[in-house]
Order: C-alpha cells, then structure tokens, then sequence
C-alpha cells in the first residue's frame, strides 16, 4: 500500500517537474524544476530497489548536470526571459501534435497486461555490479573510459575562445 | 504495481520531453529536453529489469550506468557547442541560427 501511495506521488513530482522544466519561461526556474524531476525519477528507481543507480543518478545528474546547465545558461543571454519574445518555435502546434502522437503510439505497444506482474524478489548489492563491471563488462567499461576522455578535451576545445585574426587571410 | 505502471510513466515522461525539443527555441531548453527522454529511457530499463525473469544478471542496471555516463557526456559536450555558438552568432535562438558559413 505504502508502495502504491509513494509510486503515485513520486510519478505525480516527476511528471510535474519535467512539464515545468519544459515550459517555464524564466530558465533558472526551469532548471531547477528538471532538478526535481531528476530527484522524482531517483526515488522511483528507488522503489525498483534500483538503490546504486538512484545514488548515481543524484551524483550526475542533480549534482553535475544540474550545474553545469545553470552555468551554460549564466553564460549566455537574457536569462530571465521575460522580454516578450516567443519562446515557442514556428510551427510548435505541429510539434504537440507530433509528441501526443509518439504518445498514443507508445501506450499502444504496450506488453499484454498478463506478461510479468510479479516483481523478483532479489536484491542487488552494489558489490555485485561491480563484480559484473569487471567481468562481462570490462571492455565497455573501458571504452566508456575512452568516451569520457574524449568528450571532456572535446568540451574544453569546443568552448575555448577561438581568436582567429580576421585581417590576414589563412589559406585553410 | 505493475510493469505498465512504470511503461506508461516512461511513455508520458519522453512524451513530455520530446514536446519540449519541438517547441522550444531556446537551445539549452532543447538540450534538457533531451536529458528527460533519455530519463524516461532509463526508467524503462529500471522498471524491465524488476520485472524480467532472471533480474540477477543485472542487465538493466549495467546498460542504465552506461546510458547515464554517455548521457553525462553528451551533456557536456552539448553545453560546451552552445557556448561555442553563442559566441560565434550572440544567440541561443535555434530560429535564427540558421546558416552553416560566416556572414
């Protein structure tokens, strides 16, 4: 029962996070509101006993991601949005539309009702994630590794000011 | 609770997040839009793997910790191309970034 009450008012955050993140004018508002939609879907990975990814998903998400996008949006424009510009794209009615489609196409292809209702009773322990990680896994983790790297130089020459001299022409 | 419970919580989660990339203008806004169909893509995992037949192989927490690292990546990255846009156009419109060559 405890189970039912807390999936209800978790989903009910989460979605309602995501909504206001999604529509909120001002984007610091908005950003804080997707902090809460990320610690809605923690605690639901909560209630799968998913307890390592919920963690990880603290660290990254509410942690790194969370200040990393109040950053970039610091370092660009007009913050407060509230210059009476559109904040909607051309042609976003077809945009709704698209998505409410993706939706019903989604529930549509739902699993028959009767497929797995039971949930399995087991429980990972986080020793047990890190044996896989080492043993099926390892190249992935490797590789991932590799990502990782690249993508932080890739970041730091992506956003390092180019200063190209605009009078003498480089043949390129 | 169900499996579809959760299904459907995902569902209406990418819905939600895919509306935001189509509506939005602002690049950041579109960038976090993103981050929640990937969220949604990880509460899936979560919730298939709960409800599989043999949740001791631990499929679904290993491809979430990937997913989440690659999104992490991808954020940065993301961010680091909106700054390096911004300085080149003074802008995060995605309307009025609309050529490829310098003016």
């Amino acid at each position: 029962m405890n189970e039912v009450i807390a999936f209800w008012i978790l989903s009910a955050v989460a979605v309602l996070g995501a909504l206001v993140a999604v529509r909120k004018r001002n984007l610091i508002h908005g950003v804080f509101a997707l902090l809460v939609f990320f610690a809605g879907l923690s605690g639901l990975f909560l209630l799968l006993l998913a307890e390592f990814i919920a963690a990880v998903q603290v660290l990254v998400y509410i942690g790194a991601v969370g200040v990393l996008l109040l950053f970039a949006i610091m370092l660009t424009e007009r913050v407060a949005g509230d210059d009476g510009r559109r904040m909607t794209s051309r042609g976003w009615f077809w945009g709704v539309v698209a998505a409410a489609a993706v939706l019903a196409m989604l529930i549509q292809q739902l699993p028959p009702p009767e497929a797995a209702q039971e949930m399995q009773e087991i429980n990972p322990s986080v020793e047990e994630l890190g044996k896989k990680l080492m043993n099926p896994y390892v190249v992935t983790l490797e590789v991932l590794a590799l990502l990782l790297t690249a993508a932080l130089i890739g970041a730091v020459t992506a956003a390092q000011s180019v200063r190209m001299p605009k009078e003498e022409d480089s043949p390129e | 609770m169900t499996l579809h419970h959760y299904l459907i919580l995902a569902a209406v989660l990418f819905c939600v997040g895919l509306m935001g990339a189509f509506t939005r203008r602002n690049a950041i806004v579109v960038l976090f839009s993103v981050e929640i169909m990937l969220n949604a893509a990880n509460l899936n995992f979560i919730a298939f793997w709960r409800y599989s037949e043999n949740p001791e192989l631990l499929h679904g927490p290993m491809f979430t910790l990937f997913a989440i690292a690659v999104a992490a990546a991808e954020v940065a990255v993301g961010l680091a191309l909106v700054i390096a846009v911004y300085r080149h156009f003074k802008t995060v419109d995605l309307e009025s970034m609309d050529t490829l060559r310098e003016e």
